[in-house]
């Protein structure tokens, strides 16, 4: 029954990751360890996302969301670093964390892919998706599977951050799509 | 125990001094330029519309981990520089002015002058 859910979780994840289906809500209870895991690789990944964005585009407003998201996701990175470095707690690798790597690989050679308004399209939208599927992770699966107090305060800190960054990859997009 | 008593009393009377200043001023002096202050918090400026007069001065302070400024939105007539968590940025207020954060562009505030 676990490992169903588990897989589940993950499927869903990569499911979100490519940007196609809805997210629906697994109900797997992670260790603080694992959870640091999927902190660390939710925001590195989206890091990377943003490092092939300023390489690759020349719209000023994809450039600046990809800014934000690369400072704000190494914002994260180190405040759980410190934490979890606080707390003596050592990420662990566990299959939400595999399947958000394995998704990220897939996303970055479809983004490696495309050129010019294309790259930008397949951008945003990617983080649209991206965001909406890691807001609901952290809501109803990492916050409510958290132990540690402090642990749990810093995943609620960082709500609001990923819905600010939702509702500017959506504003992002709808440039795109008037030009 | 004795320096706590002695504190106290000394409180005291720079309490009493202050209220005794207040209540004899001008009503020139009431109107002296006020501080409000805006706080960044949760990727939103509390209170977000603040009414002020010509003169008073907003300071600023971020609480978010994340970086943010504040930019007059119509032509970046001014701007803070990059706060950091726990930093502040004050500015006496000339006209009324929307404001935004660069970084965060759906993150907007307005200071209203009355």
């Amino acid at each position: 029954m676990k490992s169903i859910i588990l897989k589940s979780a993950t499927v869903l994840i990569a499911s979100a990751l490519l940007a196609t289906d809805a997210f629906a809500q697994p109900s797997q209870k992670l260790s603080d360890p694992e959870i640091a895991s999927v902190a660390v690789v939710a925001n590195q990944t989206d890091i990377e996302y943003a490092m092939i964005a300023k390489k690759k585009t020349n719209n000023a407003e994809v450039i600046k969301f990809a800014e934000t998201m690369a400072k704000d996701h190494q914002s994260v990175i180190d405040q759980a670093v410190a934490l979890v470095t606080k707390l003596g707690v050592t990420p662990k690798d566990n299959a939400v964390s595999k399947s958000l790597q394995a998704g990220g690989i897939k996303t970055k050679k479809l983004l490696n892919s495309k050129t010019g308004a294309a790259f930008d399209k397949a951008y945003i939208d990617n983080e649209v998706a991206y965001h909406k599927a890691v807001i609901s992770t952290v809501e109803n699966v990492l916050i409510k599977d958290a132990s540690n107090k402090e642990l749990k305060e810093l995943l609620l800190s960082v709500v609001p951050i990923l819905k600010t960054h939702l509702e500017h990859a959506e504003m992002v997009q709808k440039m795109i799509a008037g030009k | 125990m004795k320096r706590a008593i002695l504190n106290s009393i000394f409180s005291n009377w720079l309490l009493l001094c202050s209220l005794l200043i207040s209540g004899c001023s001008s009503p020139e002096e009431k109107s002296t330029a006020k501080i409000y202050l805006i706080e960044i918090s949760q990727m939103k400026f509390n209170p977000a519309v603040l009414t002020v007069q010509k003169g008073d001065t907003v300071l600023f302070i971020n609480h978010d981990f994340v970086i943010h400024n504040i930019t007059e939105k119509s032509a970046a007539k001014w701007s803070s520089p990059q706060l950091a968590n726990g930093k502040s940025w004050r500015m006496v207020v000339t006209q009324t002015a929307d404001y935004y954060c660069t970084i965060h562009q759906v993150m907007n505030g307005r200071i209203q002058v009355h």
